[in-house]
């Protein structure tokens, strides 16, 4: 029964909401925007509330039993020092919370992301092997297009971005537009399939 | 601690980035069709346009998308275009504030009539949507907390229908969301500065127009610079880039001929 009810109110709900996104009708906007502006706002602050307990439910039963004490400790603490922060001094520039974020989080994320050049660079001595014709044509490509993002001057370089651009305008085009003709039409039918009921694996499974 | 050759292939990467930046050489870059282009339409909008920049990056890719955004802020307050800052993504917000207040003050632009910042808003494909209805309703205070109606540049600004156009500073898929719900739906025009990773994702909406232009990563910002006679990062940033480049191609030529020599030996 409460599979049943569900099922209903996707379908209701669906079928609402498409109506109302391609509908000019000043009513219709006007709910589409009240949707919009409040109800999904509640819904993600919703979702975040469930997110941080979960957090918090994770790391704690973790340190109770002893592993990575350390490094939870310093997650929860971090989880919770940002949002206290904001709430005694503000977000504004110059608060607590905004220095916290300018000195610890943007040097630290700049960092984990500048590792990621050591990573490519132990990767391409170990893993881009032209093994074979697939992967040769793969592995060319992916040079010809390194090399046109890099600095260099002169006749090679420029018959080096013409064919560059050559294979983003063709090959990569072509591949690209198909996968993403391939994903729109798999959401719309996947969509479909929800709200006529044929598709029930979000209720949890089962027929 | 017993070196692997992986600590060798780091240690050289190290070497190169930083002998690179400290010969301090700048490079002459030749400008591509798609910075050209985003150059182009920024110089031809009138004085006065008004541009949404929307900050849709995390802080991780700031070294990429900071010369980038700040390239195009320095050409748009240089052309009295007025600015409207926002943040699709949380830690793009201050980064944001930052920087359009930092060009701000070197162009003696005053906030309010020049340029707003209206701050964050959760939910992106809600907010694009809700934004293409009532920028008000959807900011009802800026991110300094001042009354939307306070604010001498937006009054008259309900919707997308009085901007000129939207610019996307992001590090993922966000400007396909201003793509699909802004461009599609209401009309505004969409341009980005974004990762050199996520250039050739856009190939197909450039090719269709329905993203108008482009400049990618820190290359495009040192291109962009050179077409509006900056002098920033990207510029700065190009022969680390560049020799880091040839570093890898290097190793993966290296790696091939290893991996040949050995399978020929085998067989």
């Amino acid at each position: 029964m409460s599979r049943r009810v569900a099922q209903i109110v996707c379908a209701i709900f669906g079928i609402a909401m498409f109506l109302l996104f391609f509908s000019p009708h000043p009513t219709a906007r006007a709910i589409t925007l009240s949707i919009t502006t409040e109800y999904w706002q509640l819904i993600y602050a919703s979702a975040l509330i469930v997110g941080t307990i979960s957090f918090l439910r994770v790391n704690l039963k973790n340190i109770q039993r002893g592993n990575d004490t350390i490094y939870r400790v310093v997650s929860i603490i971090g989880l919770l020092a940002m949002p206290v922060c904001a709430i005694i001094w503000g977000i504004n520039v110059g608060s607590p919370f905004m220095w916290t974020f300018e000195n610890i989080q943007v040097p630290m994320q700049s960092t984990v992301f500048a590792l990621l050049a050591f990573f490519v660079a132990s990767a391409s001595f170990r893993g881009f092997r032209a093994r074979s014709l697939p992967a040769a044509v793969l592995l060319l490509s992916a040079v010809l297009i390194l090399m046109s993002r890099s600095w260099a001057e002169g006749e090679i370089a420029n018959a080096l971005i013409s064919t560059a651009d050559w294979v983003r305008s063709y090959p990569s085009m072509a591949a690209r537009r198909a996968i993403l003709i391939g994903i729109g039409l798999g959401s719309l039918t996947t969509s479909l399939r929800v709200i006529i009921g044929i598709e029930r694996t979000w209720l949890g499974g089962g027929r | 601690m017993k070196l692997e050759p992986r600590h060798y292939t780091f240690l050289g990467l190290l070497v190169v980035v930083f002998g690179s930046m400290l010969l301090g050489i700048r490079p002459e870059v030749s400008i591509s069709e798609e910075t050209r282009r985003m150059h182009a339409y920024i110089d031809s909008l009138p004085e006065g346009s008004t541009l949404i920049y929307s900050f849709d990056h995390e802080s991780s890719s700031l070294p990429e998308i900071r010369p980038a955004a700040l390239a195009l802020l320095r050409h748009s307050f240089s052309k009295g275009h007025r600015i409207v800052g926002l943040a699709l993504l949380a830690e793009g917000t201050g980064i944001g504030y930052r920087l359009m207040d930092m060009v701000a003050h070197e162009q003696n632009k005053q906030y309010g009539s020049d340029w707003v910042y209206l701050g964050f808003k959760p939910q992106y494909i809600a907010a694009i949507l809700s934004m293409g209805e009532s920028l008000q309703k959807t900011f009802p205070q800026d991110y300094l907390g001042h009354p939307y109606d306070s604010l001498a540049l937006l009054s008259g600004i309900i919707n997308y229908s009085q901007v000129n156009a939207v610019v996307s500073i992001g590090d993922g898929n966000m400007a396909v969301h201003w793509i699909e719900y802004g461009q599609s739906r209401f009309g505004v025009t969409i341009t980005s500065a974004m990762t050199a990773a996520m250039v050739t994702t856009y190939d197909p909406y450039i090719s269709s127009g329905q993203l108008h232009a482009l400049i990618g990563g820190l290359r495009g910002a040192a291109e962009y610079e050179t077409l509006s006679g900056q002098s920033g990062g990207g510029l700065r940033g190009m022969l680390a880039q560049a020799s880091a480049h040839v570093y890898v191609l290097l190793l993966i030529l290296a790696g091939n001929v290893i991996y040949f020599i050995a399978r020929r030996r085998g067989a």
